[in-house]
């Protein structure tokens, strides 16, 4: 029997069999392997064992069954082959991806593999994918980061120039980070900033996903009642995947993939592979992000222990200095008055003996040299006077209104009026007044900086018990509890206050002469520094 | 003649200064006390006051305080071995300040230059 297929022939020529294509040559020799992986596929062939059935063999009967069994398993072998085939891609993928993730502390750098992982074609191969965290307050979920293109033009390039080079995902990861993180944070900019949502709202997607701790596959969003469809307008795709990223129970964020471009359906094999994925990442993202913070801690403790050296050191040096001072400025005093009346009488002499007397050169050398020891005191005592509080009973009053009227021009400067509200016939206030002075600008220009123009400080003094309150009240935005904490603990920087000690200086100066200061925040705007001044009873 | 009240607690003191002063053709009356000048000022009437900013257990400020409050018209040089009080306290209170010197010539001719404005009326 002339057969149509060549499935009888130990050797065929090239052009018996159609089905038979380039790199394919060996099987013109092998029959074998022919019939199996050509022959049984081949329309000839069907049509030869169809004549074979009218012919009377017995076993034309059985063969077709043995034939379809044959393919059905054939097919089989092949999904299972496919199958293994990309399970040991994913492993072989996971593997990498996998390895950077457990090392890496960097932020950028596990953001960059994970999403280039989801949006690589050498990874899950989807379009484009979203990721959202939960901010550092727990509050919300907010959009943090997207990755893919925008429209097909871009989509094309994009996948053109990938397909050009021979990176390792590894490799497109850290050319993703070095070229593109930056401008890929902004560009979808206008999506992310639209899918902030907070963690309470317990009904939307994002939530369900993380309460469940399962991806969720949206399909047909824009149909769907028990979605919002604003989501799906955002994304402009109406399938996509939410998969949560959870973290030793922690929600970490969510990830959107979608096929945008390519509109490829999303099959459960994907979701799989990413829900396997999401967890290293989720685990990475965390520990970056808490190492992120963890570093900026160390660097503001670093910063506050350089700083709080330094002052610790100023301090004691200060006190050196004022007890240094102190006790020069004493001796000094002491020195002055007795001084005083050695030179004086010695030049009351000094008048009233004659040119020609010998007593006269003595009593020379006792003025020059009395002079002389006034002049180092007297540098002594410029000296000390600045290390240590000279106190003393003065008008405060009398204080504000000079100190104010130097301060004059920076009023001014600032747009900003005074008004001194001074009660009469106050007891005077044992203060000393550089200090007290200082204190005052110092509290005035802090509340400078708070206002605006056409503002008004108001200056108030008034009685209090056994002392004097100085009220210096601004009508300026008021300060926040960490300003105020600032007066507290010396040294704490604040974005309001800047990085001096001005006011903790002032603080520290009016503890130590048994003053205080404090600080109020008015409800209605404004911030009110108030001093208070002790006062002697026993006034003369 | 000018009549002066130099309040200083350090009797030497008192003596350099009513000899230089009055050497100068000052009449000089002194006190070793605040209260000692809050009386002679009661009793006596004077052309200036030379007062030192620190006496025993009191504060020649706050003397000056109450001239001011109380006899306004007469003008006050204030004395002390601290030079850091002349910023703060000539621009208003004293009408003088003086460090403290064996040589008295600076004292003498801030007596003479706040006189010589009080006569000019400034103190009317």
């Amino acid at each position: 029997m002339d057969w149509e297929c060549c499935w009888s022939r130990e050797q065929i020529e090239p052009e018996s069999c159609p089905y038979i294509g380039e790199g394919e040559e060996d099987l013109l020799v092998s029959q074998r392997r022919r019939i199996v992986e050509k022959c049984v596929e081949c329309p000839r062939f069907k049509n030869d064992l169809a004549r074979m059935k009218g012919s009377g063999y017995p076993l034309s009967d059985v063969l077709p069954y043995i034939l379809t069994e044959f393919q059905e398993q054939k097919a089989q072998m092949g999904a299972m082959l496919s199958f293994l085939n990309s399970k040991t891609r994913e492993i072989k993928f996971l593997r990498e991806v996998g390895l950077v993730l457990q090392t890496s502390l960097d932020l950028d750098e596990v953001l960059s593999i994970a999403m280039t992982a989801i949006t690589a074609g050498k990874g899950f191969g989807m379009n484009r994918a979203f990721l959202l965290m939960t901010d550092k307050d727990r509050r919300h979920i907010r959009g943090y980061l997207g990755v893919g293109p925008r429209d097909y033009e871009e989509a094309w390039r994009t996948w053109e120039d990938i397909g050009r080079s021979n990176f390792t995902l590894r490799q497109l990861a850290r050319d993703f980070q070095k070229t593109k993180l930056t401008s890929e944070k902004v560009k979808f900019h206008d999506i992310l900033n639209q899918l902030t949502v907070p963690l309470a709202d317990q009904g939307h997607i994002f939530n369900r996903a993380l309460t469940g701790k399962k991806p969720i596959l949206v399909e047909n969003a824009l149909n769907n009642p028990d979605l919002d469809r604003g989501l799906a307008r955002i994304l402009g795709v109406d399938t996509f995947l939410v998969m949560p990223l959870i973290s030793r129970n922690r929600r970490i964020g969510v990830i959107i993939a979608d096929n945008c471009i390519t509109h490829k359906p999303i099959t459960l094999q994907d979701m799989q592979s990413l829900e396997t994925f999401a967890f290293p990442v989720a685990f990475a993202l965390e520990r970056a992000s808490l190492y992120e913070r963890l570093q900026e801690e160390v660097a503001k403790q670093k910063a506050a222990n350089v700083k709080l050296r330094e002052q610790q050191e100023l301090i004691v040096k200060m006190e050196k200095m004022a007890l240094v001072g102190k006790i020069t400025s004493s001796i000094a005093h002491s020195i002055r008055n007795p001084l005083m009346v050695i030179g004086g009488f010695a030049r009351t002499l000094l008048k009233g003996t004659p040119d020609d007397d010998d007593k006269r050169g003595y009593l020379e050398s006792i003025v020059r040299e009395t002079r002389q020891l006034e002049d180092v005191l007297s540098e002594v005592l410029d000296y000390s006077e600045s290390l240590f509080p000279v106190t003393d009973f003065w008008d405060l009053n009398e204080l504000v209104g000079k100190a104010m009227g130097e301060l004059e021009g920076t009023l001014e400067q600032a747009g900003v009026t005074s008004r001194l509200e001074l009660a009469p016939e106050l007891p005077m206030v044992r203060i000393d007044y550089k200090q007290i002075s200082y204190c005052l600008k110092t509290i005035t220009t802090t509340a400078l900086a708070c206002m605006e123009p056409g503002g008004e400080l108001r200056i108030e003094s008034v009685l209090d018990g056994d002392g004097v309150l100085l009220r210096i009240s601004d009508d300026g935005k008021p300060l926040t509890q960490t300003a105020q904490e600032a007066l507290i603990a010396p040294f704490f920087q604040t974005q309001e206050l800047g990085e001096g000690v001005g006011l903790s200086l002032c603080k520290s100066i009016l503890e130590r002469q048994g003053n205080s200061l404090t600080i109020i925040s008015r409800p209605g705007g404004g911030n009110t520094y108030s001093i208070r001044l002790l006062t002697r009873k026993e006034n003369i | 003649m000018a009549k002066l009240l130099v309040v200083d607690d350090e009797a030497n003191i008192r003596l350099l200064y009513s000899q230089e002063l009055s050497d100068e053709g000052y009449q000089v009356v002194t006190a070793g006390s605040a209260l000692e000048a809050v009386e002679k000022l009661e009793s006596e009437s004077f052309d200036l006051a030379v007062i030192d900013i620190k006496l025993k257990n009191e504060s020649g400020i706050e003397l000056l305080q109450r001239i001011v409050k109380e006899r306004h018209t007469i003008p006050v040089i204030l004395c002390t071995a601290f030079s850091c009080y002349k910023d703060d306290f000539s621009a208003w209170l004293a009408d003088g300040y003086v460090v403290k010197s064996s040589d008295l010539q600076e004292l003498k001719d801030e007596i003479a230059r706040v006189l010589a404005k009080r006569q000019r009326g400034a103190y009317v």
